[in-house]
């Protein structure tokens, strides 16, 4: 079982209540993308599930309650996190980057190095130096070394060239066959690629749920989102 | 209200008392010993005050404050010894020199910030103390201490038998710096530093410029600390390199922290209960209180620093307001009792 | 020349001993934001055990028994500072101020207690005989100890950097420098790394202490307060987090207070302040620094 369920979930931050009441339900081996737009408490929603900020409300991965987990402990059940602008350690080389992602006894880097081939000929590169689209391969594939329940990704595309947005969207929908991913995402085309499950936010709470067929009604996704219909 | 409206009365009816006992009968204040002992630690309870104005209040945590009290001990010594000033406008002048100080320091100090700011303080600090203790420039006669010239100071400060004037005289400067810091901070520059200490963020968006706050909080606790300089200078006859010693600024830190931070009279309280349990454990030591103890324990006991520290430990870690934070947490539980 | 020489070499030994104490202190303040006010108690408390070692146990000073002295007095300090870290600075995680002002208090109790057990006077560390004795270069006479603090300052160097570079807790430690919250979720306990880099820390400063106590010809309680102060100048100068930035800036203070010292009779100290004003004005993270508290 590796589906994910929010209930009434609360985030305040330096005053800022930021999610007021967050419910939704990620259903297990299907790609859900959660949609919004900026500034809405979806990167916050990722963290909370993740437990890097403080929530109250209920979050029940795969039927555990994980609201007031640590981190480390909630990670360690099996989710793997890509996190927005990367975060990859700048003065780790990227053999150290994705060393310190391991946790199964035996890391798919086969996986890794067949979808990211450029990463078998920077090992020894300090990732500080890689361009932003290698370092989004390094933060891609710390999530998928490991077996993991689900996979949380915020915007795995923003700020990359149009060729790289491709690559990535192929690397994850190879993936999106076999794994539970919740991910955030404005690139539309990219969400329509993948998506199986919409979930729309608007100012601290969740506004819509449902199939990905709605996105390609125009004024569903003009009222939601506040965008025309995503280009490649 | 969390305030109890008779706390003001109260605190002013406490200072006449203190200020009328040692001309009134035969009570421990009459001693000219434990006169001297209050008289220290009435100024070190004003010193915390300045302290707590920068650390409690403006949130600058700042680990050479020490230097800002020294310079105002010795400008007002080098003053009226070696050019001959009235004491009033040696003290004048003390001031003077350290806000100018303090404003060049803090200047400096404050394009850092948090705990580059601390190191940076400390450093100048130090350099302070090494200054005075290294006697450059032959000012400050070094390690020997400096003593000031008695024969320009007025008569009713001389001579033990008038320690009770420099004991009225200690606590009429607290009573001065407890005044001039509630008017600072409930003023509206004092708003300012408090919302510095909370967000600096808003204060910018406000339009007002977070610098020039900091560094007039720096500058007048500095002024502040360099007054309480000059009358430590009259009330214990000379200056000493330890006055600019880091371990001064840590035990106003801890002052402050026994007191509680923010509320002002904590400060005060911690100043001067540090001050008084310090030479109070000092004066046990060297006596026989802890000869019956096994070394093993009497050893550190009859160090103050052991006992103090320990309290300070298991305040930071299970009572962080304070003795003050704890008054008003007690009090609030008592407003609210019932409801 | 020989003087120059003579400055020099003993301006690096001078820096080995500051990196001895700078190296844990930059580490703890890197990967945990603490302030270490008590990293003064580990140098004083190895220095203690070390003298135990050296007149109670081994009466008879040898360089082996020196080099046990050494190590008792690092792994002394290491077990104390792991104890402070899993009694007082676990429990306030995250409240980094309250975390300094602690470290502040176990200063000053370890140090009450040193004083209250042994007195405040000096006591002298017994070392084998050729520590004391000087060898030629050139024209310089040049005394060996400065060697030895080198030569141990190298190997813990050397150490540290191994750690930090090979084992797995040394490259959890490099990535929770940079950023820790993302080491956490990767589900990485970073507990293990505190008690570690506390204990590394530790054990650093209680070896430098035996050494300052060859150094400054004495063990008191008060030894560790200048040395401290010291310390936190070369952690600020090289960049916190670094341990390789703590060991240039070490020894550039070093050599620069001896030069000062002799050239500028006596204003060492003063310099040093100067350049640490210096490197806060311009690049405040530090010359190698990579934190972002």
């Amino acid at each position: 079982m590796s589906s994910l369920e929010v209930k009434d979930l609360h985030v305040t931050i330096n005053g800022s209540h930021i999610l007021q009441g967050v419910n939704f339900f990620v259903p297990e081996n299907k790609v859900t993308a959660l949609l919004g737009r900026n500034g809405v408490g979806k990167s916050t929603t990722l963290k909370a599930i993740m437990g890097l900020n403080p929530g109250t409300g209920s979050i029940k991965l795969a039927g555990a309650e994980i609201v007031a987990m640590p981190t480390h402990k909630i990670v360690q059940m099996g989710l793997g996190y890509v996190p927005e602008d990367r975060e990859i350690f700048a003065s780790l080389t990227v053999k150290e980057n994705l060393a310190l992602a391991e946790r199964d006894q035996k890391p798919n880097y086969d996986l890794v190095y067949s979808l990211f081939p450029e990463l078998l000929t920077r090992t020894g590169q300090r990732a500080g130096t890689l361009s932003g689209g290698q370092q989004q391969m390094v933060a891609i594939s710390r999530a998928l070394l490991n077996q993991n329940k689900i996979l949380l990704i915020d915007e795995p595309t923003k700020g990359l060239a149009p060729k790289l947005v491709t690559e990535v969207a192929k690397s994850l929908a190879h993936v999106a066959d076999q794994a539970t991913m919740l991910i955030v995402e404005q690139n539309l085309a990219l969400v329509k690629a993948i998506a199986q499950n919409i979930i729309v936010m608007d100012q601290g709470k969740v506004v819509f749920e449902g199939g990905p067929e709605n996105l390609q009604d125009e004024s569903f996704v003009k009222s939601m989102l506040g965008v025309s219909g995503g280009h490649k | 209200m969390l305030r109890w409206k008779y706390s003001r009365p109260l605190l002013i009816a406490i200072t006449i008392i203190f200020a009328i006992l040692p001309f009134v009968g035969n009570n421990p204040l009459s001693k000219a010993g434990l006169q001297q002992t209050m008289a220290v630690a009435f100024l070190f309870g004003a010193l915390a005050l300045t302290y707590d104005l920068l650390f409690g209040f403006t949130g600058l945590l700042s680990f050479g404050h020490a230097l800002y009290f020294a310079s105002g001990i010795y400008v007002t010594a080098i003053l009226i010894n070696d050019f001959n000033w009235h004491f009033l406008l040696a003290i004048l002048g003390a001031i003077v020199f350290t806000s100018l100080l303090a404003a060049l320091t803090g200047g400096a100090a404050l394009r850092t910030s948090g705990i580059t700011f601390a190191m940076v303080t400390l450093a100048f600090g130090q350099a302070g103390h090494v200054f005075i203790s290294r006697d450059f420039g032959g000012f400050t006669n070094g390690d020997d201490g400096l003593p000031v010239n008695p024969d320009r100071l007025p008569d009713f400060f001389i001579g033990v038998v008038n320690t009770k004037y420099l004991y009225l005289l200690a606590l009429g400067v607290l009573v001065f710096i407890y005044f001039a810091a509630w008017w600072i901070t409930e003023s509206s520059a004092g708003r300012v530093f408090a919302a510095l200490r909370d967000n600096e963020q808003r204060v910018s968006v406000l339009g007002l410029n977070p610098n020039r706050f900091k560094l007039l909080s720096f500058v007048l606790s500095a002024a502040m600390a360099a007054l309480i300089g000059a009358v430590m200078l009259i009330v214990s006859g000379s200056g000493s390199p330890r006055y600019a010693a880091a371990d001064i600024t840590i035990a106003l830190l801890l002052m402050v922290i026994l007191g509680g931070p923010v509320t002002r009279w904590g400060a005060v309280l911690g100043g001067i209960l540090y001050s008084v349990l310090s030479t109070r454990l000092n004066v046990l030591s060297e006596g026989t209180a802890f000869d019956s103890l096994p070394s093993f324990i009497g050893g550190p006991l009859s160090e103050p620093a052991f006992t103090l520290g320990l309290i300070f430990i298991l305040i930071v870690m299970f009572a962080p307001g304070g003795i003050s934070g704890a008054y008003y947490r007690a009090r609030f539980k008592y407003l609210n009792k019932g409801k | 020349m020989s003087t120059f020489l003579l400055i020099l070499i003993t301006g690096v030994g001078l820096g080995a001993l500051y990196f001895l104490v700078a190296s844990g202190l930059s580490l703890i303040y890197g990967l945990m934001g603490v302030l270490n006010f008590a990293h003064g108690a580990f140098l004083t408390i190895g220095a203690f055990t070390g003298l135990w070692i050296s007149t109670k146990v081994f009466p008879n000073p040898t360089t082996w028994t020196f080099i046990i002295s050494m190590l008792a007095g690092g792994i002394a300090a290491g077990l104390f500072a792991l104890l402070m870290e899993q009694l007082v600075i676990n429990r306030l995680y995250n409240r980094h101020i309250d975390q300094a002002l602690v470290t502040v208090g176990v200063s000053l109790v370890a140090t009450a207690l040193l004083g209250g057990w042994f007195g405040f006077d000096a006591r002298f560390l017994p070392t084998p005989l050729w520590f004391t004795k000087a060898i030629t270069i050139g024209d310089a006479i040049i005394p060996v100890d400065r060697f030895i603090y080198i030569g141990v300052a190298t190997i813990l160097l050397i150490t540290m950097l191994s750690i930090l570079k090979f084992t797995r807790i040394g490259l959890i430690i490099r990535a929770g420098v940079e950023n820790r919250s993302m080491v956490t979720a990767l589900g990485i306990n970073v507990r293990l790394a505190f008690s570690t880099v506390f204990f590394i820390g530790g054990f650093a400063a209680g070896v430098g202490g035996v050494l300052i106590s060859v150094f400054s010809y004495g063990v008191s309680p008060l030894m560790g307060g200048s040395w401290l102060i010291y310390g936190f100048i070369v952690v600020v100068v090289g960049g916190m987090g670094s341990v390789t930035g703590s060991a240039i800036a070490a020894m550039l203070i070093g050599v620069t207070n001896q030069f000062a010292n002799y050239y500028l009779t006596g204003l060492g100290d003063f310099v040093v302040v100067i350049i640490l004003a210096a490197v806060l004005l311009t690049k405040p993270s530090g010359l190698l620094g990579k934190v972002n508290h």
